[in-house]
This record gives structure tokens, sequence and C-alpha cells, in this order.
């Protein structure tokens, strides 16, 4: 590692690694946890969202949830002040687009331009990478599919039904791979995006933040009381679930077989 | 170097501008917006469901008139950077704050070697103290916060009829009932046919376009 | 050899962390205690100055407290040289928006100004990042009264009370122990030399050790901020009991 390869920035290592890159995206899992899940017509975003101390003015507190314009909403995890850069470049464009060929930007138009940003700070002399990945979700203009990206600090894009960024993104991906299905509701959407953040925030509620896309729609953010009664059904379906667990003597078990038998 | 401001007001001396009408009156609780809507070129009427205007934000509406071009050029350069300013601060301008920044653009554009050749009326509700506000700005960008202005031939019929019946505290109703003088007195007396009136009213809860039946025909005595 | 230099510019550590902006908060961590209360008609702030002397002139010489605008004051902890960079540029920025709008600029958005600066010192700007926090202190139509902090990395968050310098820990805990909602100005101006003297070595203050700033409204409901002067900083420790006894000699002339 002394090799000085990590030390200039963004150059290549002779085994052919950009660590500034790297450790960017280590930056980004330090981060607090995004998810984007897309449904059948909405596409939500949950964050998690630390927990104001005392002192702190909830009035102001920044959020990890935007708006890129009226159509887009974007999500981010890792460096908060590399993200209000970034964005503000986002905002910008999506305005200048709209003067220039009086059409709004499309989600993919817009993640690309934002990956295009991160790339060039790979590359470009004396400046590091943006410490943050983005999931940038929303409509198409006249259009009523569900988008949803992600952007790294490498400057990579990549379309998704439902991914996550952040501190245990991991954890929470592989179970969005198991949960996930096509054509969600909008309940079971919001389900699975609350559900999904909850395998890595421990303390419910307060903590989690939702943003809603629909489209033609402006962004709705969930209200606390609703996140609230979301965790509630979640955490007594999963007592229930254990309670059968547990509770099942081996004999019902084996019943439950025996008794599907004739079918088959 | 010429002195530049004659040259510019001879691009103002255009018939076809002036006789574009745009009203505004201001109320107790609203602004009212009107403008013509015949698009004209010389002596051609090449359109009659003109819209003058363009939304700058939720509570701010800029109503134009000016060098064809011009206009739709600068107004939508306007409204991208108060959407701007709205997607970036999470708040909108003042009506009062896209005048002043208007101004300044139009004052800037204006010791260019290609100024923009529009006047405006801005026209507004304060979202924090719901206070309605009326903005005249000409192509030489001077500003002027009114309680109701008119810009073109417009001028001559309407204000006469403001000044006698206008009162800050007139309500909607009131506010339509002396729109409809002026322009029945626009039909009356003004000798082209602008092809009847677009109006649209903001108030604290936006911006909507006011359902104006402009069929009657008027005569002149 | 700019390689030399390009490899002491703001980098991602192993971990992903930027070692120049902790090490800035480090160093942050020595300067002088400064603190802000919000209180709900005003806000105050008060800072211990370093560098005293008998010789300093003291109404031209602040060290911790700057006015930025007419709606917003500031407290710095740090270094004062990069402060003054930063709040030169924030006095422009404000005065650009005053000319632009013809209105004061809202209190986030000059806090925002002043961070995007010091986020580009973390990515691409210099060498190191800048060498200060901020409290800031200001009013505007939309949020009233606010209070900001910001650090080196361009982070910024609104508070009700906060404090930064040397034993910023303790007295942001002492700040939460006292800080009543709805308090007013008054009491908060009270709390505020009160934190300052547990936090500074001494125990007795006199004003040529500690700045002290106000934002508030008139009673005709125009905004005012006021840096203090001498014989108010004097009242007001006399009041809290906190001034140092004027009759014996202080502890410079003893030795002597």
């Amino acid at each position: 590692m002394a090799s000085g390869y990590d030390r200039a920035l963004s150059v290549f290592s002779p085994d052919g690694h950009v660590f500034q890159v790297e450790y960017a995206l280590e930056a980004v899992k330090r981060g607090t946890c995004a998810v984007g899940v897309k449904g059948k017509d909405i596409v939500v975003l949950g964050c998690e969202k630390r927990s104001a101390m005392k002192l702190q003015d909830t009035r102001i507190t920044p959020s990890k949830i935007g708006l890129v314009d009226i159509h887009v909403c974007l999500a981010f995890a890792g460096l908060n002040a590399d993200a209000r850069i970034l964005v503000d470049k986002a905002r910008l464009e999506a305005q200048s687009h709209r003067l220039t060929v009086e059409d709004p930007v499309t989600i993919e138009y817009i993640t690309k331009y934002v990956a295009g940003v991160q790339q060039r700070y790979t590359q470009s002399g004396g400046v590091r990478p943006f410490g943050i990945s983005t999931l940038i979700v929303g409509f198409d203009p006249l259009d009523k599919t569900p988008r949803l990206y992600q952007t790294e600090p490498s400057g990579i894009y990549s379309a998704w039904k439902a991914n996550a960024i952040g501190r245990s993104s991991k954890t929470v991906r592989e179970f969005l791979e198991r949960n996930h299905k096509d054509d969600m509701d909008r309940e079971t959407t919001l389900k699975l995006t609350i559900k999904s953040l909850l395998e890595v925030v421990q303390t419910g509620a307060k903590n989690i933040e939702i943003a809603i896309m629909a489209p033609g729609k402006p962004l709705e953010m969930l209200p606390v009381e609703d996140i609230e009664a979301y965790v509630k059904s979640i955490e007594q379906e999963k007592a229930e679930a254990a309670k059968k667990k547990t509770g099942r003597t081996p004999g019902t078990g084996s019943a439950a077989i025996l008794s599907r038998g004739p079918d088959e | 170097m010429s002195f530049q401001i004659p040259l510019q007001a001879q691009l103002n001396n255009n018939h076809t501008i002036r006789k574009h009408v745009l009203l505004g009156i201001t109320g107790q609780d609203f602004t009212l917006i009107a403008a013509s809507k015949a698009a004209m070129r010389g002596a051609t009427v090449l359109k009659a469901a003109d819209d003058k205007t363009r939304q700058l934000n939720k509570h701010t509406l800029m109503a134009f008139s000016g060098e064809a071009g011009d206009t739709i050029q600068f107004a939508e350069y306007i409204q991208a950077n108060a959407q701007l300013y709205s997607m970036r601060n999470g708040i909108d301008l003042s009506p009062s704050a896209v005048a002043n920044f208007v101004r300044g653009e139009l004052a800037s554009s204006l010791r260019s070697r290609k100024p923009y050749n529009v006047n405006l009326l801005l026209g507004g509700v304060d979202p924090i103290t719901l206070k309605p506000s009326l903005y005249w700005m000409d192509y030489l960008a001077s500003l002027a916060p009114l309680p109701y202005a008119a810009h073109g031939y417009a001028q001559y019929y309407c204000l006469s009829i403001l000044d006698k019946h206008h009162h800050p505290d007139i309500n909607y109703e009131q506010g339509i009932k002396i729109l409809r003088m002026c322009t029945d007195e626009l039909k009356r007396r003004l000798p082209i046919d602008f092809k009847g009136m677009l109006v649209k009213v903001i108030t604290k809860d936006g911006i909507r376009e006011v359902d104006y039946d402009d069929s009657a025909r008027i005569d002149c005595p | 050899m700019s390689r030399r230099y390009d490899s002491r510019t703001t980098i991602f550590s192993p971990e992903g962390r930027l070692y120049q902006v902790e090490y800035a908060l480090e160093a942050i961590s020595h300067a002088g205690t400064a603190l802000g209360i919000l209180a709900k008609d005003g806000i105050v702030l008060a800072a211990e100055r370093k560098v005293t002397s008998k010789l300093l002139e003291q109404d031209t010489s602040a060290e911790k407290l700057y006015i930025l605008n007419d709606n917003m004051i500031c407290a710095v902890a740090g270094m004062t040289a990069d402060a003054n960079i930063l709040i030169n540029y924030a006095r422009q920025a404000a005065q650009k928006y005053l000319l632009t709008y013809n209105e004061d600029i809202p209190c986030e958005q000059l806090v925002r100004r002043l961070c995007d600066l010091k986020q580009g010192y973390t990515q691409h700007g210099g060498l190191r990042p800048f060498g200060v926090s901020f409290i800031y202190a200001g009013y505007d139509p939309q949020r009233q009264f606010q209070l900001y902090q910001s650090n080196p990395s361009g982070n910024y968050g609104g508070w009700k009370a906060t404090s930064v310098g040397a034993n910023n820990a303790s007295a942001q805990s002492l700040l939460k122990q006292d800080y009543k909602e709805d308090c007013d100005l008054k009491e908060a101006c009270g709390m505020a030399v009160k934190v300052l003297s547990k936090t500074m070595d001494s125990t007795k203050l006199s004003s040529e050790k500690i700045e002290f700033a106000t934002v508030g409204k008139t009673k005709d409901g125009r905004i005012y901020h006021h840096l203090w002067g001498a014989d108010e900083i004097t009242a007001l420790l006399k009041e809290h009991n906190l001034a140092r006894d004027e009759s014996g000699l202080d502890g410079d002339q003893k030795i002597v």
C-alpha cells in the first residue's frame, strides 16, 4: 500500500486499481443507508435518518432525500457536503435542459449527467472523487413507468428494480433480492421498503424517512405516524411468525405435510 | 461610443408592440393579470389564442409584450432561473425578489450589444406576508411597484378608468368588474381587434386562469 | 515536483475518511470556546478570547465575533486568518444577493454558500481545507431567528444551542443540561456567561477575556445585531456574580 499509488490522486496502480475511487466507495459505506424500490406505478425512496440530538434545530437539519426537478428525486449515501454540490449541479442541468429543449429531463438523462460528473472527478487533475453513491428515481415526462437508477463514485450507473446504498447495503440488497416482486401495489411497495430498512435500522420509525414518487404528482414525504403504523404491523407479523416457529410442535408440522398428501 | 438609449427607444417605437394589451390589477388578496390573445406581426394577426404569460413559481406570474422572439426567450430564461432557485432552496422567490432579479437581468441586457426588447408586468402574492403585489417594468428596465398598471396603447384607455374605480381593498368580484370596464373600453375605442383577453388570477393558493367571457360586441357611440 | 504537493491535498484514506478534514477539526478543538444560544426573541453568541493584553485596543480588534450582514453575525473558532477569508467571502455573497434580489439573503443560503466553498477546499480547492468552524446567528422572515454551526468539511446544521472550540464537549453538555425551550434573550445571555465561566480556565471572567453579541428585534419590529462593549459585558458579569474583583489586583500584576 505504501507504494504511493494510493496517495496521488486518481492514477492507476501497476495492478490496475484506481485506489482513490475504491476508497471513495468506503466513504459511501460509512454513510447511512438508503433504499429505492419500484412498485407497479410508484417508486419509493427510504432513508435511514440519524436521530436528532436534543439541542438540534429540527427545522433545518438537511435531508438525505432531495428534489432535482419536480419529477426527479434523489437520495444519497456518503459525504453530506459532497452530495450538496453534486445535487446542485444536477438541479442546474435539469433547468438548463428545460430551457434549451423545452422538455423536462428524463430520469436516465439526469442519471447519466450525475454519473458523468462523478466520472470526471476520478480523472481530472488535483481533485478527489465524490464520496457518494446516489439513487435517482422518478417518472419521465408523460410516462407511467417507474424508474430507479444508481450512480457510484466511479461514475458507473445502472438501472434497478430495487437497490440499497450506504451502510449495510449488502444485507439490505440481499433482503430485497429475496422479497422483491414485480408489479407491487403502493401498500406492498411501501411495506417492503420499510421492512428492508428495518434490517439495518433498529430504532424504528423515528429514524426512517420515506419519499414516494407517482406519475405527474409532486414528491410525497410519508408522515412519521404512517411510517410508525407500518413498522408496528411489520413487527407484529415478525412476532407472529416467530410464535408459529417456536409454538409449532413436531406433530402438527408433520400433520400439515400429511394433509397435503392426498391433493398431490 | 454612441449614446445607446435613443437607439433603443426606436426599437420600441413599433406600433405592433404597442397594440399588445397587458393589464394588471391588485386587490385585497389577489392580483389579476390580463393579456390580449392576438399574436400579431405587422398588420397581420397570426394567432388568436396566444398566451403572453409565464408562471415563474407558485405565486408569481409574468406577462410580456415586445419583439416577438425576445419576449419568449427572455421570459423562459427568467422562468428557468426562478425555478432553479426554488429547487435549490426549497422555497420560492418572493414576487418582489423576482421583480428585482428581472430588472437586473433586463438592465444588463440593455447595456449589451443586443438587448431584449420586452415590456413586462409581474403579478404575485408574497408567500410569507400573503400581500398581493404588481410590478410594472419596461424595456429600459425601469421598475415600479403599482396597484394597477398597463402596457401599450391600453394605458391611454384604462388608466383613467382604474384611477377612478380602483381601491386597494377591492375584492375579487370588484376586480373582475373593473377589468371588464377596461376591456370593454378597449374594444370600444382601440382601432384594432386584439382577439379578447386571457385573464389569470394569483392568490395565496397559486395561479389559475379565469373563465373570462369575451364574446360580447361593444359598439362605439 | 508537483506530486509532492498533490499527495498532500485532501484525499480519501483506505477507510474512506478524509484525514485532512479530521486534522482540521482537531486544530479547532484547541481554539477558544465559542457558543450560541437561540432564544425565542433573539440569539446570543459568546466567545472566549485567547489573546489578551493590556495593550490591545479592545473595541477595534474583534477576535471571535464578526458581522456578516444586516441580518446575520457569526462566531469563529480555529485559524483566524482562514476565517477572515471566509467572512470576506460571506459578506460579498450577502451583498451580491441584496443587489440581485433587493432582499437580505436567507440565513440558510448564506451558510450554504460558505459551506459550499469549504467543501470545495476538501475536494479540489487548494492544499488543505479551511481550519475554521463557525456559529451563525441570524434572522429571516421565513424561519425567524436561526442558529447554525458549520465545520471544515462543509457540513452544517441548525441548532438551539451549540458550541465549538476547546472544551466544546463540556460546554455542549452544560448547554444540554441548562437549555430551556422558550427562554428569552436575557436568560440566554445569563446562561451563556455561566457556561463560559465553567469551561474557561479562570473562574472569574473579565470583559477583555470574552466577546459577546446578540441578535434581536427592536420594539418597532426591526432586526438589530449588537457586538457588546466592554462596559456592557462587565455589567452582565456583575449581574451574574462572575466578574473578577475590581478592587484587588489581577493575576498579572501580583506576579510583578
